[in-house]
């Protein structure tokens, strides 16, 4: 259905807990309803089937207002229902949405721990990204933190996990690991080989960024948030800046449009390639991992000829692109993205054909549909499973209205998939950089963009590598942001790990972590730990 | 130990050392542009194995420690620790914009700040990130003021 | 008085002591190198295992407070004592054995699997979490694989019908084994690779999962030699197969030239395979290799019994 009927289908199922309806944008409703409600409300969105839960976000309205608002969005294509609660500064709480989403374990914990919002029955309520040894009560995300008060740690701090006793046996892996190129700490208790249980933590890279926002003027957040992730920066700063403009409502010129979206194309690549190249050193496959890194450099090069650095290509400013292509550009893009067609085929051969590559996928870590859409999975990971999960489908932003993408899902649910999906979603991606180079319309590359942005807020959702990026930024008309919310595919993912670490071999866990392309430093401007064994 | 066959066992040491660089890899808050830009220093184009470089998993096995990344609070420790573990001789290399200053993230309440406020560190290589030649380049000289420096001659 | 000196020289340079650990640092290097070309890079230089071993000897030797010293420091000695004496019974460098006696293949391949059992054992010792996965993956490989290399290298005993390694290659020095036995050899070479833990059987070792699994916890000179002893055992089994299969080692030359080619045979087997899980690589081999071997043996005792080959 379009947009305009979801949303109007929306509001009429919340009807009998609405206070206040509002449609502040197109495709967007926000309902605000009492704390108590909620879980009526998300189970009657839920039961229609309407929309999936994508994040949470918290605002602070202020000291005056004195009260938290925590809001919760769900997507159903292109249209976005946030319920918004009111609460007390102090001891206000809601009810957990466990239940019916799992992945809002993760959101719970980072809403308690940032604005000191109580979720009762939150199955696990410590903490997610803030450290273990920040002060209690302590709160960042709340105006009136002050950095001074949280000294720099001082001696050993306790331990995130208290050692088990002696029966079981288990396997740290991180936060140091060879394995893991970025830090992040997963302790899996074993039988012999077989994992019996599953805890994680994170945090180690968790920065601060989003109350670092607040702090900076518009143009600097954008430099900040290019770097909330090397590898899928582009994507970060394509949605902040898409929903700036939106804010500023100025109409980016079509040309930065489709570069935008190419660049975006190259950077999937080059996330894929790297993602191929570290799974198959993950199994032990150095060879594929050489020879796709190898490759990788081609598209490396584009993005240097392009943009002047090989990571952080920083191609977006609020209101258009910094840097034009050329036809001696094109001509080298083309050249080297036939080069990858080629070569991707091989790849893809090799991991659909590989005797031994195969032993070690095929048929590990299924997850169903139904389970992929309950856990609330997004990116290839999800669409691996056969879900149609895909923002540049379901909710085409930009450019991708006039250069759409098709999507490429998979039944099989296992790690073959996700290697298979990844693949082919390049080649798909391939044939639209093609598209569009051949379409390049003429314009201007930006358009000028007042310093200070309009109040209001908005919802920006993009899809990077891995799965849906959320941006909930919004603004008081000043120069900075008031509030800008990240939320990362890879938060959502977690639970896809988890759940099926426990019952495979601890040989699988490093393949199984790598299989749903973890980006620790996207997700962790929060903190997620969870415990699967029950115990 | 004879005088005479003092600066000999010495000297053979220290080729030893600078030949045989092995490193490990520590992300201590990293957005991962440096952490993907020294994964491609071990590819084909760039291959570090040609330096003697090998990504070691133990740090008990290494003798560089590379870093990336702000220290964040959560990371501190662990990166202390990683630390202590080493063997002596052992040097630490900071890599990136993050690694030596926090970078982008100096606002930021959860980060402490940068590297050298933690660990000492022999070598900054600065970018963000540093191309995969910087990097190298950044070992390399590294390597060439541990053969020459003094360092070497206290060495156990 | 030279021929009580003998021993010694035998031991400290040839065929065991430096002659030993030199062919082991070659056999690694090619290894090294070979692998970096098939991966399209360049690879280490001439001198780089020699520099490796000359800095993990000068590296400072970190004890586990949870370790028992002794242990901690004589299990590698121990390692690369069994290798180095394993070495007096082959014929390297296509000379023959420096000793000889009947039953010597059992025993060296008694002191060959000494380098497993003792980084078992120094896993278990060093006891962090990923030292004691590693040791115990060790282990199991080593029953997995120890068994059917054994029954691999009696195939050619049992034609010769001896079980004295230099009596096995002087009767079989005319025959080409691998052509009567190709089973055999395919056993041998994959049982070589998985008592060496050479990819795709290095689960003991795997980095990305368990760090350095049994050696995780030294550094410096315990390492070094835990190393050189498994060049060394690389060398010796290189030998022993090539000398069993290939039609017996007569001289220097045929040595070099055999044994260089089961090398490339085995590096080009490390590049192409994914690793193996260690259930995965302990079923395979336990299955197959053994129903292998003993399908071999019965086609050879039959074969035996009806013609004299």
């Amino acid at each position: 259905m379009n947009t305009i009927a979801a949303l109007e289908q929306a509001e009429k199922l919340l009807t009998p807990w609405t206070k206040e309806a509002v449609r502040p944008e197109s495709n967007r409703l926000d309902v605000t309803i009492a704390g108590l409600d909620l879980y009526a409300c998300a189970a009657a969105l839920k039961q229609e089937p309407w929309g999936y839960l994508s994040a949470f976000t918290g605002l602070d309205l202020g000291l005056e207002v004195g009260e938290l608002e925590p809001l919760y969005p769900f997507c159903e294509g292109a249209a976005i229902t946030t319920l918004r609660v009111r609460l007390p500064r102090q001891g206000g709480s809601v009810p957990t949405l466990y239940p019916l989403f799992p992945v809002a374990s993760f959101f719970e914990r980072e809403l308690s721990e940032m604005f000191g919002i109580e979720v009762t029955g939150t199955p696990d309520p410590s903490r997610l990204f803030i450290p273990d040894d920040w002060p209690v009560n302590v709160y960042p995300l709340l105006k009136d933190f002050d950095p001074k008060v949280v000294q720099p740690r001082q001696a050993d701090s306790p331990r995130s996990f208290q050692p088990q006793d002696g029966q079981t046996f288990y396997v740290p892996i991180g936060p140091q690991h060879p394995a893991l190129k970025e830090p992040g700490h997963f302790e899996f208790t074993v039988d012999g080989e077989v994992i019996v249980g599953a805890r994680m933590r994170l945090g180690y890279v968790h920065r601060g960024i989003e109350k670092a926002t607040e702090s900076q003027n518009w143009v600097q957040n954008l430099y900040l948030l290019e770097r909330v992730c090397g590898i899928c920066s582009h994507t970060h700063a394509t949605a902040y800046v898409l929903g700036v403009e939106r804010l500023a409502g100025v109409e980016t010129p079509p040309r930065a449009q489709a570069i935008r979206e190419l660049i975006a194309g190259l950077e999937r690549i080059h996330s894929h390639l790297l993602w191929l190249g570290v799974s198959a050193h993950e199994a032990g496959f150095d060879t594929l991992f050489m020879y796709s890194w190898r490759d990788r450099e081609t598209v490396m090069d584009i993005l240097e000829n392009l943009s002047g650095n090989r990571v952080n290509y920083s191609a977006n400013i609020i209101g258009g692109v910094k840097f034009d292509i050329y036809p001696e550009h094109a001509k080298t893009i083309r050249q080297g993205l036939d080069f990858l067609e080629e070569r991707i085929r091989h790849y893809l051969d090799i991991v659909t054909t590989d005797i031994l590559f195969l032993q070690r996928t095929r048929g590990i870590g299924r997850i169903s549909r139904e389970e992929a859409a309950h856990l609330g999975l997004l990116g290839p990971t999800a669409r691996a499973s056969g879900v149609v999960r895909d923002v540049r489908i379901e909710a085409p932003y930009g450019p991708y209205s006039h250069y759409p993408v098709s999507i490429v899902t998979s039944e099989a649910g296992d790690l073959e998939a996700r290697f298979v999906v990844r693949l082919k979603e390049l080649f798909v991606t391939i044939n639209t950089i093609r598209v569009i180079m051949d379409n390049l319309p003429e314009s201007d590359l930006s358009v000028r963009v007042p310093r200070r942005i309009p109040a209001g807020e908005t919802i920006s959702r993009v899809e990077a590598p891995r799965g849906e990026v959320f941006y909930f930024i919004k603004s008081d008309g000043t120069d900075r942001p008031e509030r800008i919310k990240v939320r990362t595919p890879s938060l959502c993912n977690w639970t896809a790990v988890l759940s099926k670490a426990v019952g495979s071999q601890l040989a699988d866990a490093p393949l199984l972590i790598a299989g749903m392309d973890p980006c620790f430093s996207c997700n962790d401007r929060m903190i997620t730990v969870k415990r699967l064994d029950g115990k | 130990m004879n005088a005479q066959w003092m600066p000999i066992f010495e000297k053979l040491k220290t080729w030893a050392r600078v030949n045989s660089p092995w490193a490990i890899h520590f992300n201590s808050g990293s957005c991962n542009g440096c952490d993907i830009e020294i994964l491609a220093t071990l590819t084909p184009r760039y291959d570090l194995e040609r330096f003697g470089v090998k990504l070691q998993g133990s740090p008990r096995h290494a003798d560089i420690l590379i870093c990336t990344g702000p220290v964040t609070r959560q990371a501190r420790e662990r990166l202390l620790r990683t630390y202590e573990q080493m063997p002596e001789p052992r040097f630490v290399v900071a890599v990136g914009s993050c690694a030596i200053s926090s970078g982008a993230f100096q606002n930021c309440y959860n980060v402490i700040g940068s590297i050298d406020e933690v660990i000492p560190v022999d070598a900054y290589i600065p970018g963000c990130p540093p191309r995969p030649e910087a990097i190298i380049d950044g070992l390399v000289k590294l390597l060439q003021h541990v053969s020459s420096s003094s360092k070497m001659e206290i060495a156990k | 008085m030279f021929s009580a000196l003998k021993p010694i020289l035998q031991i400290l340079i040839f065929p065991a002591g430096l002659f030993l650990v030199a062919s082991g640092i070659v056999v690694e290097w090619i290894d090294r190198k070979l692998v970096a070309r098939l991966q399209n890079r360049v690879g280490p230089r001439w001198f780089q295992i020699l520099a490796d071993i000359v800095k993990l000897l000068a590296k400072e030797e970190i004890l586990p407070s949870a370790a028992n010293p002794w242990l901690f420091i004589g299990l590698p000695m121990i390692a690369l004592a069994g290798c180095m004496t394993a070495a007096l019974y082959v014929p390297l460098m296509g000379l023959s054995p420096a000793y000889s006696f009947s039953g010597d293949l059992i025993v060296t391949l008694y002191l060959l699997s000494l380098l497993t059992l003792s980084k078992g054992l120094a896993g278990w010792n060093t006891s962090s979490r990923f030292s004691l996965v590693g040791a115990t993956r060790g282990l199991t490989q080593l029953f997995a694989y120890e068994a059917p290399f054994l029954l691999a290298l009696l195939g050619p005993a049992i034609v010769a019908g001896s079980w004295q390694i230099d009596v096995i290659m002087q009767r079989n020095s005319s025959s080409w084994i691998i052509l009567t036995q190709p089973i055999g050899f395919l056993v041998a070479l994959i049982g070589l690779m998985g008592k060496l833990e050479l990819p795709p059987f290095d689960a003991p070792e795997a980095e990305t999962e368990i760090v350095a699994g049994a050696m995780t916890d030294y550094s410096g000179r315990g390492l070094a030699i835990f190393n050189i002893a498994k060049s060394v055992e690389f060398v010796i089994g290189l030998t022993l197969v090539a000398a069993f299969y290939l039609g017996g080692l007569n001289n220097p030359l045929e040595y070099l030239l055999k044994t260089f080619f089961i090398l490339v045979v085995l590096i080009g087997l490390q590049t192409l395979l994914t690793r193996l899980r260690i259930d995965q690589t302990v079923g395979l081999w336990w299955r197959y290799g053994a129903i292998l071997v003993l399908i071999q043996w019965m086609i050879l005792i039959i074969w035996k019994e009806s013609i004299l080959l």
